[in-house]
């Protein structure tokens, strides 16, 4: 690999790693909360 | 290395590698499609298309994943340097998979509708401005149309067209289409899947590719050799170098050199092969030619030409013998020139012996 390729992978991983890191983390956590079946009624027949 | 022109110079590793790869997508794609409904119980099973539609997308990103984390391992071991020889066919079938898993999405949500499948496709979700809500289909689309591109480019003609440094260049471009893809799987699917195995896969196999470059790169940065007298740099003790193998010098400009020692002589090359620009210092030297690591470009020591009839060439470089280390020359010969090796004599293996114990 060539020393300029080289300097750009070194430099692009810590960036790409950071930059997904975070969005990812920002996806689980703003994830919809799971939606709560209301209890079914007893109704009487 | 070829002095005729073939458009897929075939032969039988070749065919094993690529026989492996394919019956390990049918296996994946099979085994997902059996046992993966377990995963969606309950009153919405999902249907046969729509797990077609996973099958294909799951596949697609671990074969990513595979092929991302090949580089960096082959770096840090050996052994896995046989998976990265045939990595190009590897790729074309990690772009084939993905344009499935789009095909049948195309074909399953927006082939019914008034709108063309594709323009429906990027123009359902106007959520554009919104983080969770963003169209996630737009960022697989762009990561599809990068996987196209380097499959399309990954011949050796474009790679000689091109040339070696643009076509690297262009073939990094899979890094950040890996990030688009992982962000396709956390804003589309693990929104409305809730199993926490989507999540902790993703995250997981994000984590171990990023994880393996960086580990490689920092690696890969020591071995810079001291300043010994005329700006010469100090390699070590000749049998500090693996005999057949070689140690990896990193001087202040210019390129990596890589210092062979083949038994009683040391010489030097420049570490970056003509073919692809891969780490002949990783490689060793085969019926006494320095081999490529990566696809096998053979070079001489004494002058850095391959064997006749083959024509590539990497800058040789002048290395000495002094104080019982070896010292090289980082200001590359032109291509070309034939240089004395240093001979290790009976005092620089004693010394050598001596630095190493």
């Amino acid at each position: 690999m060539k020393e300029a390729h080289r300097r750009v992978h070194r430099a692009l991983w810590p960036a790409l790693a950071l930059a997904v890191g975070i969005a990812f983390a920002l996806s689980l956590t703003l994830r919809a909360p799971v939606p709560v079946e209301p209890p079914v009624a007893k109704v009487p027949r | 290395m070829s002095v005729g022109f073939r458009a897929v110079q075939w032969n039988r590793h070749k065919l094993v590698y690529d026989a492996v790869v394919l019956l390990g997508v049918v296996l994946f794609i099979a085994t997902f499609m059996t046992w993966a409904p377990l995963l969606w119980p309950g009153a919405n099973p999902v249907t046969w298309d729509i797990l077609r539609i996973r099958a294909f997308g799951t596949c697609a990103f671990l074969m990513l994943t595979v092929i991302l984390a090949i580089g960096p391992l082959a770096r840090l071991d050996r052994r896995f340097l046989p998976l990265l020889y045939n990595r190009r066919h590897f790729g074309v079938m990690t772009f084939c998979v993905p344009a499935l898993h789009a095909w049948y999405v195309l074909g399953w949500y927006h082939s019914d509708g008034k709108l063309p499948p594709l323009v429906s496709l990027l123009a359902s979700n106007p959520h554009y401005l919104s983080f969770i809500d963003f169209p996630f289909e737009i960022l697989g689309v762009v990561a599809l149309l990068v996987l196209f591109l380097l499959a399309a480019t990954s011949h050796d003609y474009w790679l000689a067209f091109l040339g070696p440094p643009i076509w690297k260049a262009l073939h990094m471009a899979i890094y950040p289409a890996y990030g688009l893809l992982v962000l396709h799987v956390a804003l589309g699917a693990m929104q409305t899947e809730r199993s926490p195995i989507i999540p902790v896969l993703l995250g997981g196999a994000f984590a171990t590719v990023a994880g393996l470059h960086i580990l490689a790169d920092r690696r890969a940065r020591r071995g810079t050799g001291a300043v010994a007298a005329q700006d010469w740099l100090v390699v070590g003790p000749p049998l500090g170098i693996p005999d057949g193998g070689a140690v990896i010098v990193a001087p202040p400009r210019g390129e990596r050199i890589a210092v062979f020692r083949d038994g009683t002589r040391v010489g030097a090359l420049s570490n970056v092969c003509a073919h692809q620009n891969g780490p002949l210092g990783e490689g060793r030297l085969i019926d006494g030619c320095v081999t490529c690591p990566w696809h096998g470009f053979q070079y001489r020591l004494e002058d850095g030409c391959s064997p006749a009839p083959f024509t590539e060439r990497v800058a040789p470089y002048r290395v000495r013998i002094r104080g019982g280390l070896v010292e090289v020359d980082p200001r590359p010969l032109p291509l070309g020139t034939r240089v004395t090796l240093a001979e290790i004599d009976a005092a620089s293996e004693g010394e050598g012996n001596g630095a190493r114990a």
